[in-house]
């Protein structure tokens, strides 16, 4: 291989060094690429698994690189739990759940966890709540008798409530400056309207403004019993030491019963496009989603579904989405397609932004490639780098220990089988081109998409004319 | 290695070997220096190309090593615009490069068996890159999207820009990294290709690799590849040093917001300075966790802001110590800068408390061995302290100058920097908060360093 315009001569000198001949080996790029890396998740003998007498799942997974440990809980209930007129309860009580738990009220508890230099959060998704700690392994039994405070024992004190209440309150107007943060939120309720999760995770400041202590309390009461709820931990500890700890710690916790599952949004019915343009008169730059309903978590289809998507808009430089809408015509920074997977079907959402001129140019072009990937499915090379893409990068997931834990705790309660990693690359690998042509015929609406625009209303609302009946909102 | 007790009157000695002890160094005679760590325990190996070019070296078009950082993947002699990405996206990579005021750093974390494409395709465009009227035209545009999504149309971005354009008056850290619109707007095929001469040259790149491969393997290839591309005998700098700021500077940025920012910065040290770390423990107890001070006050107590911190952020030519409240909608503005400014003074006027101290050092460790967990991060660290220091900080060293910090240090670099005379204070309100009002005060900061931009 001859490289133009360089000397030859720091190639004969290299060939020379190593005594390799001068014929120096083809790029890379040239040769077959070699076949994807299978190896296993987890070594073997590193994952444990308990389950004890009250019916806590305990999920161990051992690595002694470093002194570090990560441990928590997680339950399977979430926002998606909210009552609907209680949207926001879940991160509410994940936040007084926060606030002094125990013996410590909110400071002495930051202080047990800062002094120690570990990180302590408590956190609601869609599907599930977590109390979550880190830090060096040596703090081990502290983080330990920390995370089971947090977790049984948290205090709900009446002032922190309303603290957090009116937090959660003002940091829910504060997110209306993020101009993606608000495409989103109007995108969401668009789609569903009449469901849990057509409003923001963390809720509405009407709902909001609602809750109290007694509130949190009681979602803590419901949700947090142990035949509910994993316990984990990743990093340096002993399998067997861990599950000891566990009985002391958490054996006595009432098994209780897990509160029924939260009912489903009303399946799809493709309707006629509708479009909403937020006013923000400032902006130069229009932020645009449009999507419909999409799968659930466990929708069978789910492998060739999110290859399909994968070359539309999933994967990363290399989808039809980033071809068409930035490396060819320069009119976005970013464009991706993804579908949002929980335990019920989330939306399926593309999301861009553009200068605002060029709005009506992106969402045709967005349109048409949704329209394009229904009569021109992914070709057998597309669906070759798709599932390569795909496959490839599972095992760069999980390159630590806490990665690999957090996953198997998310397929737990989102309700996939308990060898959902083990068998991933192999359902990837058995998904054909008629799989995936099914799935862009089956999945993708273009026709009924519900589209949002954030940006100048004046100048938005003309171009948009022709597509579909326009409703302006005020962020 | 053995970890110092850090924490006061807290016994936390433990052993475990720095991964980074087995960092092998290697100059090939082109210059283009090779960092190799192997680590066979992990599935990934990290390839990063840390180009010693950032911001700080544009002269007359600003920008143009971001810009040029994503030219970089528009194509080469022997692959196709966008193929560089796609070709290693194709085999799971994760792809990306990002360009700061110091460097621009081109990273793919691959499984072992792509690390010889990753190399080949880095090689190829230093070697071949082909920067062409068509595809400057386009990306230039995707660099303007950007600027719009991180500072036009984003406060935090308009903040900071407005905060280093506000401290800096000479030095080239002034400009943003993503550069002036109009000069991004302007910059021509020619200035490119000129750009790429100057800096993308072997004696100006060094090349780190983490992570589970064969170092010999390896470094045999990438003097094949890399070893035949010809040195530069001079790689030209700014020479413009920052003169001493005498007495407070302010400005306000007017952008329709909801939560109003206070923001503040002040002079401070280069990276690798010895003051460095006891500003690192100012920032840390001023900021970090729920038991931090400015937490405590203006998020907890006071409930003025969402969110307030403040830390030293260091560069290779100059330094900010920055302090920032995120005001809550329904709080004030003047009283979080007030609050701000308070408890800057108290950092100079009195000791910080034996607890805190402690508190700070074990925070600062965990940073330190969290950093060591992906090869991504770790190749990250040694990338830094290479093209910062010409070495790599062994953690032992760093955990000991950590160690030394005392009380009488954090008030002593406090006083040192942290004036009001020294201080550069920006505002961000909305167009009904901008309206004169008798005599506003002012103080304060937006978030941490996001003075990065990725392609």
């Amino acid at each position: 291989m001859k490289l133009q315009g360089r000397p030859a001569l720091g190639v004969v000198l290299a060939a020379a060094l190593f005594g390799c001949g001068l014929f120096a080996p083809k790029p890379a790029w040239l040769l077959p690429p070699p076949p994807i890396y299978d190896g296993p998740v987890v070594e073997a003998g590193k994952l444990h698994r308990a389950t004890l007498e009250n019916g806590l799942h305990v999920i161990v997974l051992e690595n002694h690189r470093l002194p570090r440990v990560a441990l928590g809980v997680a339950v399977r209930r979430g926002a998606a739990s909210d009552p609907i007129d209680r949207a926001g309860l879940a991160t509410f009580t994940a936040e007084v759940m926060e606030r002094g738990a125990g013996d410590r009220d909110a400071f002495a508890f930051a202080q047990a966890v800062d002094g120690i230099g570990a990180s302590f959060d408590v956190s609601a998704d869609w599907d599930s709540m977590s109390v979550t700690l880190s830090g060096l392994s040596w703090d081990f039994d502290r983080l330990f008798s920390l995370l089971g405070d947090a977790t049984l024992r948290p205090r709900f004190d009446k002032a922190e409530a309303e603290r957090a209440r009116a937090e959660q309150i003002a940091s829910l107007e504060s997110q209306k400056d993020d101009p993606g943060t608000l495409a989103k939120v109007h995108f969401a309720q668009l789609l569903y309207p009449d469901h849990r999760f057509g409003r923001p995770l963390a809720g509405t400041p009407e709902a909001v403004a609602t809750f109290d202590a007694a509130a949190a309390r009681q979602f803590h009461r419901q949700n947090f019993v142990a035949s509910n709820a994993i316990l984990f931990v990743a990093g340096d500890v002993h399998a067997d030491d861990f599950v000891s700890r566990a009985r002391q710690v958490f054996g006595a916790w009432p098994g209780g019963e897990a509160p029924p599952l939260p009912p489903p949004p009303p399946p799809v019915v493709p309707g006629e496009r509708r479009i909403v343009i937020v006013d923000r008169p400032e902006l130069g730059q229009a932020q645009i989603v449009l999507g419909h309903q999409g799968i659930a978590r466990t929708t069978p289809t789910r492998f060739s579904d999110t290859l399909m998507n994968n070359v539309l808009g999933g994967g990363g430089f290399s989808s039809r989405l980033m071809e068409s809408v930035r490396a060819d015509a320069g009119l976005t920074y970013s464009v991706g397609s993804s579908f949002s997977l929980r335990r019920a079907p989330g939306p399926f959402a593309v999301s861009t932004f553009t200068r605002v001129p060029e709005s009506r140019r992106v969402i045709d072009l967005v349109l048409q490639q949704l329209e394009h990937m229904k009569q021109d499915p992914p070709s057998e090379s597309e669906l070759r780098d798709a599932k390569s893409e795909t496959a490839g990068g599972f095992a760069l997931g999980f390159e630590t220990s806490e990665a690999i834990v957090a996953a198997l705790v998310g397929i737990d309660v989102q309700g996939l089988p308990e060898n959902a990693l083990d068998t991933y690359r192999a359902n990837i690998r058995a998904v054909t081109t008629a799989d995936t042509a099914a799935s862009a015929r089956d999945r993708l609406h273009p026709e009924g998409a519900g589209i949002v625009i954030v940006g100048p209303g004046a100048a938005l609302a003309p171009a948009l004319q022709g597509m579909g009946p326009v409703v302006v909102e005020k962020p | 290695m053995l970890l110092p007790a850090l924490g006061a009157g807290v016994a936390r000695a433990a052993s475990f070997q720095d991964p980074a002890q087995a960092l092998q160094s290697t100059t090939l005679r082109n210059g283009l220096t090779v960092l190799t760590l192997v680590d066979r325990s992990t599935p990934v190996v990290s390839l990063q190309m840390w180009v010693k070019v950032g911001s700080k070296d544009e002269t007359r078009y600003t920008g143009l090593a971001h810009l040029f950082e994503h030219m970089m993947f528009k194509g080469s002699l022997h692959i196709p615009p966008e193929q560089h990405a796609q070709l290693l996206e194709r085999r799971g990579a994760r792809v990306n490069a990002y360009t700061t005021n110091d460097v621009t750093v081109f990273h793919e974390d691959v499984t072992p068996d792509t690390l010889p494409l990753a190399i080949d395709l880095e090689a190829e465009r230093v070697a071949n890159l082909d920067i062409s009227e068509k595809t400057l035209t386009s990306e230039r545009q995707v660099v303007l999207e950007e600027r719009r999504l991180r500072t036009e149309d984003n406060p935090e971005g308009r903040l900071l820009e407005a905060l280093f354009a506000l401290s800096f008056v000479a030095h080239p850290y002034r400009w943003p990294v993503i550069g002036w619109r109009s000069d991004v707007e302007a910059v021509g095929v020619e200035q490119c290709r000129e750009f790429f001469k100057t800096f993308y040259a072997p004696n100006n790149i060094v090349l780190v690799l983490v992570g589970n491969f064969d170092a010999d393997k390896a470094l045999r290839h990438i003097d094949r590849v890399f070893g035949r591309l010809a040195p530069v005998a001079e790689i030209p700098r700014n020479p413009t040093k920052e003169p001493e700021q005498r007495g407070e500077r302010r400005s306000v940025v007017v952008f329709d917001v909801h939560s109003p920012t206070v923001a503040a910065a002040w002079h401070a040290p280069a990276a690798g300075h010895p003051d460095g770390p006891a500003l690192d423990v100012a920032g840390q107890i001023l900021s970090s966790g729920r038991s931090s001070r400015l937490y405590r006050r203006l998020v907890y107590q006071e409930q003025q802001a969402l969110a307030a911190q403040g830390g030293y952020w260091e560069m290779k030519e100059a330094g900010l110590f920055f302090a920032y409240a995120s005001v809550r909608p329904d709080g004030s503005t003047d009283r979080s800068e007030a609050l701000l400014e308070d408890e800057v003074r108290k950092l100079r006027s009195e000791p910080v408390s034996d607890e805190e101290l402690g508190k700070a050092k074990n925070q600062l460790q965990v940073d330190l061995v969290n950093d060591l967990a992906t090869t991504q991060a770790l190749a990250g660290r040694i990338g830094e302290d290479f093209v910062t220091f010409g070495r790599v900080r062994s953690l032992e060293e760093r955990l000991s100058a950590l160690g030394a910090v005392t009380q009488a240090d954090v008030q002593r670099v406090a006083t040192t920097y942290l004036g009001d005379d020294k201080r550069s204070v920006v505002r961000l309100v909305s167009p009904a908060g901008a309206a004169p009002k008798a005599k506003a005060p002012e103080r304060g900061t937006r978030s941490a360093p996001a003075r990065r931009s990725k392609p």
